[in-house]
Protein backbone atom coordinates (compact mmCIF):
# COMPACT_ATOMS: atom_id res chain seq x y z
CA UNK A 1 0.00 0.00 0.00
CA UNK A 2 2.67 2.40 1.04
CA UNK A 3 4.88 1.52 -1.84
CA UNK A 4 1.96 1.95 -4.21
CA UNK A 5 1.24 5.41 -3.01
CA UNK A 6 4.85 6.31 -3.45
CA UNK A 7 5.19 4.81 -6.90
CA UNK A 8 2.06 6.39 -8.28
CA UNK A 9 2.92 9.78 -7.02
CA UNK A 10 6.47 10.59 -8.13
CA UNK A 11 6.58 8.57 -11.38
CA UNK A 12 5.03 11.23 -13.66
CA UNK A 13 6.81 13.92 -11.82
CA UNK A 14 10.15 12.36 -12.58
CA UNK A 15 9.55 12.51 -16.31
CA UNK A 16 9.03 16.23 -16.09
CA UNK A 17 12.04 16.48 -13.86
CA UNK A 18 14.11 14.71 -16.41
CA UNK A 19 13.17 17.29 -19.03
CA UNK A 20 14.13 20.08 -16.69
CA UNK A 21 17.08 18.32 -15.21
CA UNK A 22 19.50 21.17 -15.35
CA UNK A 23 17.13 23.63 -13.86
CA UNK A 24 16.17 21.30 -11.12
CA UNK A 25 19.76 20.52 -10.28
CA UNK A 26 20.47 24.18 -9.98
CA UNK A 27 17.41 24.75 -7.88
CA UNK A 28 18.34 21.77 -5.81
CA UNK A 29 21.78 23.11 -5.09
CA UNK A 30 20.38 26.46 -4.16
CA UNK A 31 17.96 24.98 -1.74
CA UNK A 32 20.22 22.32 -0.42
CA UNK A 33 21.81 24.33 2.32
CA UNK A 34 18.49 25.43 3.64
CA UNK A 35 17.11 21.93 3.44
CA UNK A 36 20.08 20.40 5.16
CA UNK A 37 19.55 22.78 8.00
CA UNK A 38 15.90 21.88 8.15
CA UNK A 39 16.78 18.26 7.95
CA UNK A 40 19.07 18.54 10.94
CA UNK A 41 16.25 20.12 12.82
CA UNK A 42 13.86 17.46 11.64
CA UNK A 43 16.17 14.60 12.55
CA UNK A 44 16.46 15.90 16.06
CA UNK A 45 12.69 15.86 16.24
CA UNK A 46 12.65 12.43 14.70
CA UNK A 47 14.92 11.01 17.36
CA UNK A 48 12.39 12.02 19.94
CA UNK A 49 9.62 10.48 17.92
CA UNK A 50 11.58 7.51 16.70
CA UNK A 51 9.05 5.17 18.17
CA UNK A 52 6.12 6.55 16.27
CA UNK A 53 7.90 6.95 12.99
CA UNK A 54 9.22 3.46 13.06
CA UNK A 55 5.73 2.11 12.92
CA UNK A 56 4.83 4.81 10.45
CA UNK A 57 7.65 3.88 8.12
CA UNK A 58 6.77 0.22 8.15
CA UNK A 59 3.37 0.96 6.79
CA UNK A 60 1.51 -0.34 9.78
CA UNK A 61 -1.04 2.41 9.37
CA UNK A 62 -1.69 2.71 5.68
CA UNK A 63 -4.88 4.79 5.66
CA UNK A 64 -3.16 8.18 6.08
CA UNK A 65 -0.98 7.47 3.07
CA UNK A 66 -3.91 6.47 0.98
CA UNK A 67 -5.60 9.67 1.90
CA UNK A 68 -2.50 11.63 1.10
CA UNK A 69 -2.17 9.95 -2.21
CA UNK A 70 -5.68 10.95 -3.18
CA UNK A 71 -5.13 14.40 -1.88
CA UNK A 72 -1.97 14.72 -3.87
CA UNK A 73 -3.58 13.50 -7.06
CA UNK A 74 -6.24 16.11 -6.67
CA UNK A 75 -3.77 18.81 -5.97
CA UNK A 76 -1.63 17.74 -8.90
CA UNK A 77 -4.57 18.15 -11.18
CA UNK A 78 -5.54 21.51 -9.77
CA UNK A 79 -2.20 23.11 -9.31
CA UNK A 80 -0.22 21.80 -12.20
CA UNK A 81 1.87 24.88 -12.61
CA UNK A 82 2.59 25.14 -8.94
CA UNK A 83 3.40 21.49 -8.50
CA UNK A 84 6.10 21.60 -11.15
CA UNK A 85 8.08 23.90 -9.07
CA UNK A 86 7.41 21.86 -6.00
CA UNK A 87 8.40 18.67 -7.73
CA UNK A 88 11.75 20.22 -8.27
CA UNK A 89 11.78 20.99 -4.66
CA UNK A 90 10.80 17.45 -3.91
CA UNK A 91 13.56 16.03 -6.04
CA UNK A 92 15.95 18.22 -4.17
CA UNK A 93 14.60 16.72 -0.98
CA UNK A 94 15.55 13.35 -2.28
CA UNK A 95 18.96 14.51 -3.29
CA UNK A 96 19.54 15.84 0.12
CA UNK A 97 18.13 12.69 1.65
CA UNK A 98 20.46 10.52 -0.27
CA UNK A 99 23.46 12.67 0.32
CA UNK A 100 22.80 12.84 3.96
CA UNK A 101 22.45 9.10 3.92
CA UNK A 102 25.80 8.80 2.29
CA UNK A 103 27.40 11.25 4.62
CA UNK A 104 25.63 10.01 7.67
CA UNK A 105 28.24 9.71 10.38
CA UNK A 106 26.37 7.00 12.25
CA UNK A 107 27.01 4.58 9.44
CA UNK A 108 24.95 2.27 7.39
CA UNK A 109 22.78 1.00 10.20
CA UNK A 110 21.38 4.37 11.03
CA UNK A 111 21.35 5.27 7.35
CA UNK A 112 19.10 2.40 6.52
CA UNK A 113 16.77 3.47 9.23
CA UNK A 114 16.83 7.04 8.03
CA UNK A 115 15.84 5.99 4.57
CA UNK A 116 13.01 4.06 6.03
CA UNK A 117 11.74 7.10 7.83
CA UNK A 118 12.40 9.61 5.12
CA UNK A 119 10.62 8.17 2.15
CA UNK A 120 7.12 8.16 3.48
CA UNK A 121 7.86 11.38 5.17
CA UNK A 122 8.97 13.01 1.92
CA UNK A 123 5.93 11.82 0.07
CA UNK A 124 3.64 13.12 2.74
CA UNK A 125 5.67 16.26 2.92
CA UNK A 126 5.24 16.90 -0.76
CA UNK A 127 1.55 16.33 -0.52
CA UNK A 128 1.46 18.96 2.14
CA UNK A 129 3.68 21.33 0.25
CA UNK A 130 1.31 21.38 -2.69
CA UNK A 131 -1.37 22.83 -0.49
CA UNK A 132 0.45 24.72 2.20
CA UNK A 133 3.89 25.31 0.79
CA UNK A 134 5.56 23.78 3.81
CA UNK A 135 7.93 20.93 3.38
CA UNK A 136 9.27 18.93 6.30
CA UNK A 137 7.17 20.82 8.74
CA UNK A 138 4.25 19.28 6.92
CA UNK A 139 5.55 15.79 7.33
CA UNK A 140 6.22 16.30 10.99
CA UNK A 141 2.72 17.47 11.63
CA UNK A 142 1.50 14.49 9.67
CA UNK A 143 3.29 12.18 11.99
CA UNK A 144 1.78 13.91 14.93
CA UNK A 145 -1.60 13.18 13.47
CA UNK A 146 -0.66 9.54 13.33
CA UNK A 147 0.05 9.38 17.03
CA UNK A 148 -3.55 8.83 18.00
CA UNK A 149 -3.86 6.18 15.40
CA UNK A 150 -0.83 4.41 16.74
CA UNK A 151 -2.20 4.45 20.25
CA UNK A 152 -5.32 2.79 18.95
CA UNK A 153 -3.30 0.13 17.27
CA UNK A 154 -1.45 -0.54 20.43
CA UNK A 155 -4.72 -0.81 22.29
CA UNK A 156 -5.86 -3.36 19.78
CA UNK A 157 -2.59 -5.15 20.17
CA UNK A 158 -3.15 -5.33 23.90
CA UNK A 159 -6.65 -6.60 23.32
CA UNK A 160 -5.22 -9.36 21.21
CA UNK A 161 -2.61 -10.15 23.81
CA UNK A 162 -3.72 -13.75 23.96
CA UNK A 163 -2.64 -14.31 20.41
CA UNK A 164 0.46 -12.23 20.80
CA UNK A 165 1.66 -14.30 23.69
CA UNK A 166 1.21 -17.38 21.67
CA UNK A 167 3.16 -15.98 18.74
CA UNK A 168 5.79 -14.12 20.65
CA UNK A 169 8.31 -16.90 21.17
CA UNK A 170 8.20 -17.90 17.53
CA UNK A 171 7.70 -14.58 15.90
CA UNK A 172 11.03 -13.01 16.76
CA UNK A 173 13.39 -14.87 14.47
CA UNK A 174 11.12 -15.52 11.48
CA UNK A 175 9.20 -12.27 11.60
CA UNK A 176 12.11 -9.88 11.61
CA UNK A 177 13.28 -10.68 8.11
CA UNK A 178 9.80 -9.59 7.10
CA UNK A 179 10.61 -5.98 7.81
CA UNK A 180 13.43 -5.71 5.27
CA UNK A 181 11.21 -7.20 2.60
CA UNK A 182 8.65 -4.53 3.25
CA UNK A 183 11.39 -1.92 3.36
CA UNK A 184 13.07 -2.75 0.11
CA UNK A 185 9.72 -3.09 -1.56
CA UNK A 186 8.63 0.32 -0.52
CA UNK A 187 11.93 1.95 -1.34
CA UNK A 188 12.91 0.43 -4.62
CA UNK A 189 10.49 2.39 -6.80
CA UNK A 190 11.66 5.79 -5.62
CA UNK A 191 15.29 4.79 -5.98
CA UNK A 192 14.72 3.85 -9.61
CA UNK A 193 13.43 7.32 -10.21
CA UNK A 194 16.61 8.75 -8.79
CA UNK A 195 18.46 6.72 -11.33
CA UNK A 196 16.81 8.86 -13.97
CA UNK A 197 18.28 11.87 -12.26
CA UNK A 198 21.85 10.69 -12.78
CA UNK A 199 22.16 9.55 -9.20
CA UNK A 200 22.33 5.93 -10.17
CA UNK A 201 25.50 4.81 -8.41
CA UNK A 202 24.55 6.44 -5.16
CA UNK A 203 21.10 4.95 -5.22
CA UNK A 204 22.27 1.48 -5.87
CA UNK A 205 24.70 1.86 -3.09
CA UNK A 206 21.99 2.86 -0.67
CA UNK A 207 19.64 0.31 -1.92
CA UNK A 208 22.00 -2.59 -1.58
CA UNK A 209 22.94 -1.31 1.80
CA UNK A 210 19.32 -1.19 2.80
CA UNK A 211 19.03 -4.78 1.68
CA UNK A 212 22.24 -5.86 3.39
CA UNK A 213 21.53 -4.10 6.66
CA UNK A 214 17.95 -4.93 6.39
CA UNK A 215 17.35 -4.33 10.07
CA UNK A 216 17.54 -0.78 11.18
CA UNK A 217 18.34 -1.80 14.68
CA UNK A 218 18.61 -5.27 15.95
CA UNK A 219 16.57 -5.63 19.13
CA UNK A 220 19.72 -5.88 21.24
CA UNK A 221 21.61 -3.14 19.43
CA UNK A 222 23.26 -0.64 21.73
CA UNK A 223 22.50 2.21 19.30
CA UNK A 224 18.85 1.37 19.26
CA UNK A 225 16.87 4.26 20.74
CA UNK A 226 14.97 3.51 23.89
CA UNK A 227 11.84 5.03 22.47
CA UNK A 228 11.51 2.43 19.71
CA UNK A 229 8.65 0.04 20.32
CA UNK A 230 9.18 -3.58 21.06
CA UNK A 231 9.91 -5.04 17.65
CA UNK A 232 8.73 -8.49 18.47
CA UNK A 233 5.42 -7.13 19.65
CA UNK A 234 5.12 -5.06 16.54
CA UNK A 235 5.85 -8.01 14.30
CA UNK A 236 3.50 -10.33 15.99
CA UNK A 237 0.92 -7.62 15.74
CA UNK A 238 1.40 -7.13 12.02
CA UNK A 239 1.05 -10.86 11.65
CA UNK A 240 -2.22 -10.59 13.47
CA UNK A 241 -3.50 -7.84 11.25
CA UNK A 242 -2.71 -9.99 8.24
CA UNK A 243 -4.46 -12.90 9.84
CA UNK A 244 -7.57 -10.97 10.76
CA UNK A 245 -8.40 -9.63 7.37
CA UNK A 246 -10.34 -12.67 6.23
CA UNK A 247 -13.29 -14.57 7.56
CA UNK A 248 -11.29 -17.76 7.55
CA UNK A 249 -8.74 -16.08 9.71
CA UNK A 250 -11.39 -15.12 12.20
CA UNK A 251 -12.37 -18.72 12.48
CA UNK A 252 -8.76 -19.65 12.70
CA UNK A 253 -8.35 -17.24 15.58
CA UNK A 254 -11.37 -18.71 17.32
CA UNK A 255 -10.18 -22.22 16.83
CA UNK A 256 -6.75 -21.39 18.12
CA UNK A 257 -8.34 -20.32 21.40
CA UNK A 258 -10.70 -23.26 21.61
CA UNK A 259 -9.27 -26.68 22.11
CA UNK A 260 -9.72 -29.00 19.14
CA UNK A 261 -13.31 -30.26 19.07
CA UNK A 262 -14.16 -33.90 19.28
CA UNK A 263 -16.66 -35.24 16.81
CA UNK A 264 -20.29 -36.18 17.28
CA UNK A 265 -20.53 -39.94 17.83
CA UNK A 266 -23.65 -40.10 15.66
CA UNK A 267 -22.80 -38.15 12.53
CA UNK A 268 -19.01 -38.08 13.09
CA UNK A 269 -18.92 -34.36 12.35
CA UNK A 270 -16.95 -32.00 14.53
CA UNK A 271 -18.71 -30.67 17.59
CA UNK A 272 -18.69 -26.89 17.61
CA UNK A 273 -18.56 -24.80 20.74
CA UNK A 274 -22.30 -24.87 21.29
CA UNK A 275 -22.46 -28.60 20.70
CA UNK A 276 -19.67 -29.34 23.11
CA UNK A 277 -21.35 -27.29 25.85
CA UNK A 278 -24.64 -29.10 25.19
CA UNK A 279 -25.34 -31.88 27.66
CA UNK A 280 -28.80 -33.27 26.98
CA UNK A 281 -28.66 -36.36 29.20
CA UNK A 282 -27.54 -36.98 32.74
CA UNK A 283 -25.47 -39.94 31.52
CA UNK A 284 -23.06 -37.45 29.98
CA UNK A 285 -23.46 -38.61 26.43
CA UNK A 286 -22.75 -35.69 24.14
CA UNK A 287 -23.92 -35.31 20.61
CA UNK A 288 -24.45 -32.50 18.16
CA UNK A 289 -27.69 -30.56 18.21
CA UNK A 290 -28.76 -31.87 14.84
CA UNK A 291 -28.54 -35.49 15.83
CA UNK A 292 -30.23 -34.63 19.13
CA UNK A 293 -33.06 -32.99 17.30
CA UNK A 294 -33.38 -35.94 14.96
CA UNK A 295 -33.60 -38.31 17.92
CA UNK A 296 -36.22 -36.13 19.59
CA UNK A 297 -38.30 -36.41 16.44
CA UNK A 298 -38.13 -40.20 16.70
CA UNK A 299 -38.18 -42.12 19.97
CA UNK A 300 -36.37 -39.46 21.96
CA UNK A 301 -34.03 -41.80 23.81
CA UNK A 302 -30.43 -41.01 24.62
CA UNK A 303 -28.11 -43.01 22.37
CA UNK A 304 -25.71 -43.45 25.25
CA UNK A 305 -28.00 -44.92 27.92
CA UNK A 306 -31.27 -45.53 26.01
CA UNK A 307 -33.14 -43.54 28.64
CA UNK A 308 -35.85 -41.16 27.51
CA UNK A 309 -34.49 -37.66 27.14
CA UNK A 310 -35.63 -35.26 29.83
CA UNK A 311 -37.84 -32.86 27.88
CA UNK A 312 -36.83 -29.90 30.05
CA UNK A 313 -33.18 -30.38 29.19
CA UNK A 314 -34.04 -30.76 25.57
CA UNK A 315 -36.05 -27.56 25.62
CA UNK A 316 -33.28 -25.73 27.31
CA UNK A 317 -30.95 -26.63 24.52
CA UNK A 318 -33.31 -25.91 21.70
CA UNK A 319 -35.32 -22.96 22.93
CA UNK A 320 -32.38 -20.94 24.06
CA UNK A 321 -33.07 -20.55 27.77
CA UNK A 322 -29.38 -20.91 28.49
CA UNK A 323 -28.41 -20.08 24.96
CA UNK A 324 -27.77 -16.35 25.36
CA UNK A 325 -25.19 -17.11 28.02
CA UNK A 326 -23.56 -19.60 25.76
CA UNK A 327 -23.61 -17.09 22.97
CA UNK A 328 -21.88 -14.53 25.10
CA UNK A 329 -19.16 -17.00 25.92
CA UNK A 330 -18.77 -18.24 22.43
CA UNK A 331 -16.84 -15.90 20.23
CA UNK A 332 -17.49 -18.05 17.19
CA UNK A 333 -21.20 -17.57 17.69
CA UNK A 334 -20.76 -13.83 18.05
CA UNK A 335 -18.95 -13.77 14.74
CA UNK A 336 -21.66 -15.97 13.39
CA UNK A 337 -24.39 -13.57 14.38
CA UNK A 338 -22.56 -10.71 12.72
CA UNK A 339 -22.03 -12.73 9.58
CA UNK A 340 -25.59 -13.87 9.65
CA UNK A 341 -26.93 -10.34 9.89
CA UNK A 342 -24.80 -9.41 6.94
CA UNK A 343 -26.06 -12.27 4.84
CA UNK A 344 -29.73 -12.19 5.69
CA UNK A 345 -30.48 -10.05 2.66
CA UNK A 346 -28.95 -12.56 0.33
CA UNK A 347 -30.91 -15.63 1.39
CA UNK A 348 -34.39 -16.76 0.60
CA UNK A 349 -37.61 -15.31 1.93
CA UNK A 350 -38.67 -18.09 4.21
CA UNK A 351 -35.31 -17.81 5.84
CA UNK A 352 -35.88 -14.11 6.40
CA UNK A 353 -39.26 -14.85 7.92
CA UNK A 354 -37.79 -17.25 10.37
CA UNK A 355 -35.38 -14.52 11.48
CA UNK A 356 -38.06 -11.89 11.79
CA UNK A 357 -37.48 -11.07 15.44
CA UNK A 358 -34.55 -11.36 17.75
CA UNK A 359 -35.87 -14.02 20.08
CA UNK A 360 -36.44 -16.27 17.18
CA UNK A 361 -33.11 -15.17 15.81
CA UNK A 362 -31.28 -16.48 18.82
CA UNK A 363 -33.14 -19.73 18.54
CA UNK A 364 -32.41 -20.13 14.90
CA UNK A 365 -28.82 -19.27 15.39
CA UNK A 366 -28.38 -22.62 17.06
CA UNK A 367 -28.97 -24.23 13.75
CA UNK A 368 -26.34 -22.37 11.83
CA UNK A 369 -23.03 -24.08 11.67
CA UNK A 370 -19.82 -23.46 9.97
CA UNK A 371 -19.04 -26.32 7.65
CA UNK A 372 -15.38 -26.31 8.62
CA UNK A 373 -13.96 -25.22 5.29
CA UNK A 374 -14.10 -21.47 5.68
CA UNK A 375 -16.16 -20.91 2.57
CA UNK A 376 -19.71 -21.75 3.49
CA UNK A 377 -22.17 -22.12 6.31
CA UNK A 378 -24.62 -24.87 6.80
CA UNK A 379 -28.05 -23.62 7.75
CA UNK A 380 -30.52 -25.92 9.38
CA UNK A 381 -34.13 -24.97 9.58
CA UNK A 382 -35.89 -25.83 12.80
CA UNK A 383 -38.82 -28.16 12.57
CA UNK A 384 -37.83 -29.53 9.21
CA UNK A 385 -34.21 -30.56 9.66
CA UNK A 386 -33.17 -29.32 6.27
CA UNK A 387 -29.50 -28.82 5.65
CA UNK A 388 -28.20 -26.44 3.11
CA UNK A 389 -25.20 -24.26 2.62
CA UNK A 390 -25.01 -20.50 2.50
CA UNK A 391 -21.95 -19.24 0.75
CA UNK A 392 -21.11 -15.77 1.93
CA UNK B 1 -31.04 -40.54 3.25
CA UNK B 2 -28.25 -42.65 4.61
CA UNK B 3 -25.43 -40.64 6.13
CA UNK B 4 -22.77 -41.83 3.73
CA UNK B 5 -20.07 -39.71 5.30
CA UNK B 6 -20.58 -41.67 8.48
CA UNK B 7 -20.72 -45.01 6.64
CA UNK B 8 -17.45 -44.32 4.90
CA UNK B 9 -15.79 -43.41 8.17
CA UNK B 10 -17.22 -46.52 9.74
CA UNK B 11 -15.82 -48.70 7.00
CA UNK B 12 -12.40 -47.14 7.34
CA UNK B 13 -12.46 -47.45 11.13
CA UNK B 14 -13.67 -51.04 11.06
CA UNK B 15 -11.16 -52.28 8.52
CA UNK B 16 -8.24 -50.56 10.20
CA UNK B 17 -7.98 -53.18 12.96
CA UNK B 18 -9.51 -56.06 11.06
CA UNK B 19 -6.86 -58.53 12.18
CA UNK B 20 -7.42 -57.82 15.89
CA UNK B 21 -11.18 -57.45 16.02
CA UNK B 22 -11.95 -60.28 13.61
CA UNK B 23 -14.67 -58.27 11.90
CA UNK B 24 -14.50 -56.52 8.57
CA UNK B 25 -16.94 -54.78 6.26
CA UNK B 26 -16.76 -54.57 2.49
CA UNK B 27 -19.08 -53.22 -0.14
CA UNK B 28 -21.44 -55.91 -1.26
CA UNK B 29 -20.17 -57.69 -4.35
CA UNK B 30 -18.23 -55.38 -6.56
CA UNK B 31 -20.83 -52.68 -6.47
CA UNK B 32 -20.40 -49.19 -5.12
CA UNK B 33 -23.62 -48.99 -3.17
CA UNK B 34 -22.77 -47.81 0.31
CA UNK B 35 -26.16 -48.92 1.61
CA UNK B 36 -25.54 -52.57 0.73
CA UNK B 37 -22.54 -53.98 2.53
CA UNK B 38 -21.06 -57.32 3.33
CA UNK B 39 -19.68 -58.02 6.78
CA UNK B 40 -17.39 -60.82 7.88
CA UNK B 41 -16.87 -62.15 11.38
CA UNK B 42 -14.61 -64.93 12.57
CA UNK B 43 -16.05 -67.63 14.80
CA UNK B 44 -15.16 -67.00 18.44
CA UNK B 45 -12.60 -69.29 20.06
CA UNK B 46 -13.77 -72.12 22.38
CA UNK B 47 -17.12 -72.35 20.59
CA UNK B 48 -18.35 -74.76 17.91
CA UNK B 49 -17.98 -71.83 15.51
CA UNK B 50 -14.20 -71.57 16.03
CA UNK B 51 -12.25 -71.44 12.81
CA UNK B 52 -15.23 -70.45 10.71
CA UNK B 53 -15.66 -67.26 8.75
CA UNK B 54 -19.23 -66.00 8.62
CA UNK B 55 -20.59 -63.71 5.95
CA UNK B 56 -23.29 -61.26 6.91
CA UNK B 57 -25.37 -59.27 4.48
CA UNK B 58 -25.82 -55.69 5.68
CA UNK B 59 -28.42 -53.32 4.30
CA UNK B 60 -28.60 -49.80 5.59
CA UNK B 61 -32.08 -48.30 5.78
CA UNK B 62 -32.79 -44.72 4.80
CA UNK B 63 -32.74 -43.60 8.39
CA UNK B 64 -29.38 -45.08 9.29
CA UNK B 65 -27.82 -44.43 11.81
CA UNK B 66 -31.09 -43.51 13.50
CA UNK B 67 -32.57 -46.80 12.38
CA UNK B 68 -30.77 -50.12 12.86
CA UNK B 69 -28.97 -51.76 9.96
CA UNK B 70 -30.63 -54.88 8.56
CA UNK B 71 -28.29 -57.82 9.04
CA UNK B 72 -28.66 -61.40 7.97
CA UNK B 73 -26.28 -64.36 7.95
CA UNK B 74 -25.35 -65.46 4.46
CA UNK B 75 -23.28 -68.33 5.82
CA UNK B 76 -25.45 -71.07 7.27
CA UNK B 77 -25.12 -71.26 11.06
CA UNK B 78 -26.52 -73.71 13.61
CA UNK B 79 -27.43 -71.31 16.43
CA UNK B 80 -30.59 -70.82 18.56
CA UNK B 81 -30.81 -67.12 17.72
CA UNK B 82 -30.04 -67.42 14.01
CA UNK B 83 -32.43 -68.95 11.56
CA UNK B 84 -31.01 -72.13 10.08
CA UNK B 85 -33.27 -71.51 7.07
CA UNK B 86 -32.57 -67.91 6.04
CA UNK B 87 -29.93 -66.58 8.43
CA UNK B 88 -32.26 -64.09 10.12
CA UNK B 89 -30.84 -62.83 13.38
CA UNK B 90 -32.66 -62.34 16.66
CA UNK B 91 -30.68 -59.72 18.46
CA UNK B 92 -32.15 -56.83 20.38
CA UNK B 93 -29.64 -54.24 19.26
CA UNK B 94 -30.64 -54.89 15.67
CA UNK B 95 -34.24 -54.19 16.61
CA UNK B 96 -35.63 -52.08 19.43
CA UNK B 97 -32.39 -51.69 21.35
CA UNK B 98 -30.51 -50.12 18.49
CA UNK B 99 -28.83 -46.84 19.31
CA UNK B 100 -27.37 -44.41 16.80
CA UNK B 101 -24.26 -44.44 18.95
CA UNK B 102 -23.70 -48.03 17.83
CA UNK B 103 -21.88 -48.69 14.60
CA UNK B 104 -21.70 -51.48 12.06
CA UNK B 105 -18.53 -52.63 13.74
CA UNK B 106 -20.10 -52.79 17.19
CA UNK B 107 -23.09 -54.58 15.70
CA UNK B 108 -20.83 -57.17 14.09
CA UNK B 109 -18.94 -57.56 17.35
CA UNK B 110 -22.28 -58.11 19.05
CA UNK B 111 -23.02 -60.86 16.56
CA UNK B 112 -19.68 -62.41 17.39
CA UNK B 113 -20.63 -62.27 21.06
CA UNK B 114 -23.99 -63.80 20.24
CA UNK B 115 -22.23 -66.78 18.65
CA UNK B 116 -20.34 -67.41 21.86
CA UNK B 117 -23.32 -66.75 24.15
CA UNK B 118 -26.59 -68.14 22.66
CA UNK B 119 -29.90 -67.07 24.19
CA UNK B 120 -32.15 -70.17 23.84
CA UNK B 121 -34.91 -68.48 25.85
CA UNK B 122 -35.47 -65.92 23.11
CA UNK B 123 -34.94 -68.10 20.06
CA UNK B 124 -35.05 -67.29 16.40
CA UNK B 125 -34.92 -70.95 15.37
CA UNK B 126 -37.12 -73.05 17.65
CA UNK B 127 -35.68 -76.39 16.54
CA UNK B 128 -32.12 -75.35 17.30
CA UNK B 129 -33.20 -73.83 20.60
CA UNK B 130 -34.95 -77.06 21.61
CA UNK B 131 -31.85 -79.06 20.76
CA UNK B 132 -29.66 -76.61 22.66
CA UNK B 133 -31.81 -76.97 25.77
CA UNK B 134 -32.48 -80.74 25.63
CA UNK B 135 -29.41 -82.22 23.99
CA UNK B 136 -26.48 -79.88 24.29
CA UNK B 137 -23.96 -82.43 22.99
CA UNK B 138 -25.87 -83.00 19.79
CA UNK B 139 -26.26 -79.24 19.39
CA UNK B 140 -22.48 -78.81 19.76
CA UNK B 141 -21.83 -81.53 17.21
CA UNK B 142 -24.27 -80.10 14.69
CA UNK B 143 -22.99 -76.56 15.13
CA UNK B 144 -19.40 -77.74 14.68
CA UNK B 145 -20.38 -79.72 11.63
CA UNK B 146 -22.18 -76.74 10.07
CA UNK B 147 -19.16 -74.57 10.75
CA UNK B 148 -16.88 -77.12 9.09
CA UNK B 149 -19.23 -77.47 6.19
CA UNK B 150 -20.36 -73.93 5.47
CA UNK B 151 -18.02 -71.53 7.24
CA UNK B 152 -14.68 -72.90 6.09
CA UNK B 153 -15.10 -72.55 2.37
CA UNK B 154 -11.70 -71.10 1.89
CA UNK B 155 -9.91 -74.10 3.42
CA UNK B 156 -12.03 -76.79 1.82
CA UNK B 157 -12.74 -76.67 -1.88
CA UNK B 158 -16.28 -77.03 -3.19
CA UNK B 159 -15.56 -80.39 -4.76
CA UNK B 160 -14.19 -81.78 -1.52
CA UNK B 161 -17.27 -80.51 0.27
CA UNK B 162 -19.53 -82.20 -2.21
CA UNK B 163 -17.53 -85.38 -1.77
CA UNK B 164 -17.88 -85.08 2.00
CA UNK B 165 -21.61 -84.58 1.76
CA UNK B 166 -21.99 -87.55 -0.50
Amino acid sequence: MVSDSIVNGPAPAILKDFAKKKRSNRTAKLKQCKLDARREQWLSQVKNKGCKEESNGEGVSPPPYLRQNDERKRSLNKLETRTRGEENERSSFRDSDLESLENSPSGSILGANDSRKDRPGSSSGSSRSSSSGGCYSGSVSEEEEDDGCLDDWEAVADALAADDKRHQPNSKPPAEPKTPVGLTDSHEPPSKTYGAESLKPECHGTNSRVAANSLAWSPDDACRPQSLPNLSKLHSFTMNTEGHCGRGAVIWACRSIISPPSSCPICFEDLDLTDSSFLPCSCGFRLCLFCHKRILEADGRCPGCRKQYDPSIGDMGVNGVVLPIRLARSCSMVFLSVLLLSCINSVSDWFKDSFSFLGKFVKELMLLRHDGHGSGWKVYETGRSIKYRVNL
Amino acid sequence: MVDFARVQKELADCNRDMAISGVSIMLHGNGNDLSHLSGTITGPLATPYEGGTFQIDIRLPEGYPFEPPKMQFVTKVWHPNISSQNGAICLDILKDQWSPALTLKTALLSLQALLSAPEPDDPQDAVVAQQYLRDYQTFMGTARYWTETFAKRSSIGTEEKVQKLL
